[in-house]
């Protein structure tokens, strides 16, 4: 098996975009991650789409087809990768073991999801489509409505507070008050939203107990990366970031079924698959991107991917411990809290943005010093099927 | 007239775990074979929560749903019958009913419902 690096990265802003079709924006990120390559008129062997929703939300599909035709790709292979939110993951999952097998040489890999051309009923109803059909789909049950079950058993057991999901939230909003790709480029004040008696209004309950603000925005947007074999990644003009671990697992689809159903086995399964594979271990990671749809989620996976024991990501997050500059800075993006969560798009994005940290590309108020080592997780459904990636900066 | 919970679990019948949904294969020793049981008797309340944001179908301003366990060890999900989610508490006791979860195509969709007894 070859190493297989990224050459090329490219984002589009997130957020609500009335003027842009999926497939311009797919169109977009990927003519971004092709000339950040510098790629040039080059074409790549295959193509990889991450998206969850296109044939419900859009009425399309074949949308790889549609790409590649688009972006005069032809005639590259190209498929489309739909595994929920972790969609992402999974499709650079397909570029790595393409490129690493020595089948392709060079990759696209993008992720897109267009989610606000409907109403937020049906964005939500688009979302719960990946709940289990028959016992839990037709109750109503949402994500965010399994987040808030997860947030209370996690409360009983381990004491997360609402202070410590607090935490998460204002330092993700800070974070993505800096970062220009961010859906919501606004800073929280914890005033509005938690002390003063407007705060029920500001930041009223959405899944008790999990309010507003702990919450991920419904977004559009996309991202893309150019992958290709680590020797040709050398010659290129940019730093080469190799994908030196992945990992992925899963479980099973109802929560009730789970033994312990505040243990996120597959999180911490796909983790340790891709440590093991970089032979490196979580107190390596200089930075990380976990997926934090939800506030209780960045902290359950900080520790089951290794950085805290189990009880003490709350209390780490905050005593500032996972805040830019911290022991292990996280969501430096602001995270799918403050960037967005376009779901076919996430998993792609949160490498885009390790690359920019690895590349030490990004201004000093958010670019992690001597970054060496990253950390990627993209959660699937409620934690049943989960995708990390190790990515380590090479040296120039 | 009060309906039958229409819910059938699955007892594997080499190694005796309980499931709900329906599986092929047991989650496991991977037997194939089980025994259809039905839940019986009051369920205990294991996860909850309220929801404002419901998903398109549903006209009503929040909707209570948890998680709970029969007498028999099936576990479910289900919506609940209160007012508010104050009431509620992990590990009380409810009874089970199968009433009309949600409107969908202008059909009744059955499902079910747990009430807290007092």
């Amino acid at each position: 098996m070859r190493d297989v690096a990224i050459i090329g990265a490219g984002m589009i802003p997130f957020g609500r975009r009335d003027e842009d079709s999926l497939m311009d924006m797919l169109a977009y990120a990927s003519l971004k991650a092709l000339d950040d390559a510098g790629l040039g008129d080059k074409s790549v062997d295959a193509v990889y789409v991450a998206n969850m929703g296109a044939g419900i939300l859009q009425h399309q599909t074949s949308i790889a087809s549609s790409l590649v035709d688009r972006l005069s790709l032809l005639p590259a292979a190209a498929d489309v990768v739909e595994n929920g939110p972790a969609s992402g993951g999974s499709a650079v999952k397909n570029g790595l073991l393409a490129v690493a097998s020595g089948y392709y040489d060079l990759v696209l890999v993008v992720g897109g999801e267009k989610m606000r051309e409907v109403t937020g009923w049906r964005a939500t109803d688009f979302v719960a489509t990946m709940t289990h059909p028959q016992a839990e789909y037709p109750y109503g049950i949402t994500l965010p409505g399994m987040g808030g079950m997860f947030t209370r058993l996690y409360m009983e057991k381990y004491g997360v507070t609402r202070e410590h999901l607090l935490a998460v939230s204002l330092k993700n909003q800070e974070m993505g008050a800096l970062n220009p790709y961010a859906h919501v480029e606004m800073t929280l004040d914890r005033e509005g939203i938690f002390d003063s008696p407007h705060a029920v209004v500001n930041n009223p309950l959405a899944a008790d107990p999990l309010h507003l603000y702990d919450l991920c925005p419904v977004s559009d947007g996309a991202a893309a990366l150019v992958l290709c074999p680590l020797e040709l990644a050398k010659k290129m003009a940019k730093v080469p970031v190799l994908i030196a671990g992945f990992g992925q697992a899963t479980d099973t689809h109802t929560l009730q079924e789970r033994e312990d159903p505040t243990d996120l086995k597959a999180v911490t399964l796909a983790a340790r698959q891709a440590f093991e594979m970089a032979r490196l271990k979580p107190g390596d990671i200089d930075v990380a991107e976990l997926h934090d749809a939800f506030t209780i989620l960045e902290i359950a996976e900080s520790e089951h991917v290794g950085f805290f024991k189990k009880g003490e990501g709350g209390k780490a997050a905050a005593a500032g411990k996972t805040r830019f500059g911290g022991q292990i800075p996280i969501n430096v993006s602001g995270g799918l809290k403050a960037r967005g969560h376009p779901v076919g798009a996430t998993g792609v994005a949160q490498i885009v943005d390790i690359v920019f940290q690895l590349r030490h590309e990004l201004p000093g108020n958010r670019q992690v010093k001597n970054a060496r080592y990253g950390l990627t997780v993209n959660f699937g459904g409620f934690g049943n099927n989960v995708t990390a990636f190790v990515l380590k900066r090479v040296e120039p | 007239m009060k309906k039958e919970i229409a819910i059938t679990a699955y007892k594997c019948k080499q190694c005796g775990r309980i499931h709900y949904p329906f599986h092929d294969r047991c989650l496991d020793c991977k037997g194939r074979l089980f025994e259809p049981i039905k839940p019986q008797g009051n369920a205990r309340l294991l996860a909850y929560t309220a929801i404002y944001n419901l998903p398109w179908g549903f006209d009503q301003r929040f909707l209570i749903l948890g998680v709970a366990e029969f007498e028999n060890k099936v576990k479910a999900m289900g919506q609940i019958k209160a007012d508010s989610i104050d009431s509620l508490k992990t590990g009380m006791v409810l009874r089970p009913s199968w009433e009309p979860v949600r409107v969908q195509a202008g059909e009744d969709v059955y499902g079910l419902k747990f009430e807290p007894i007092p």
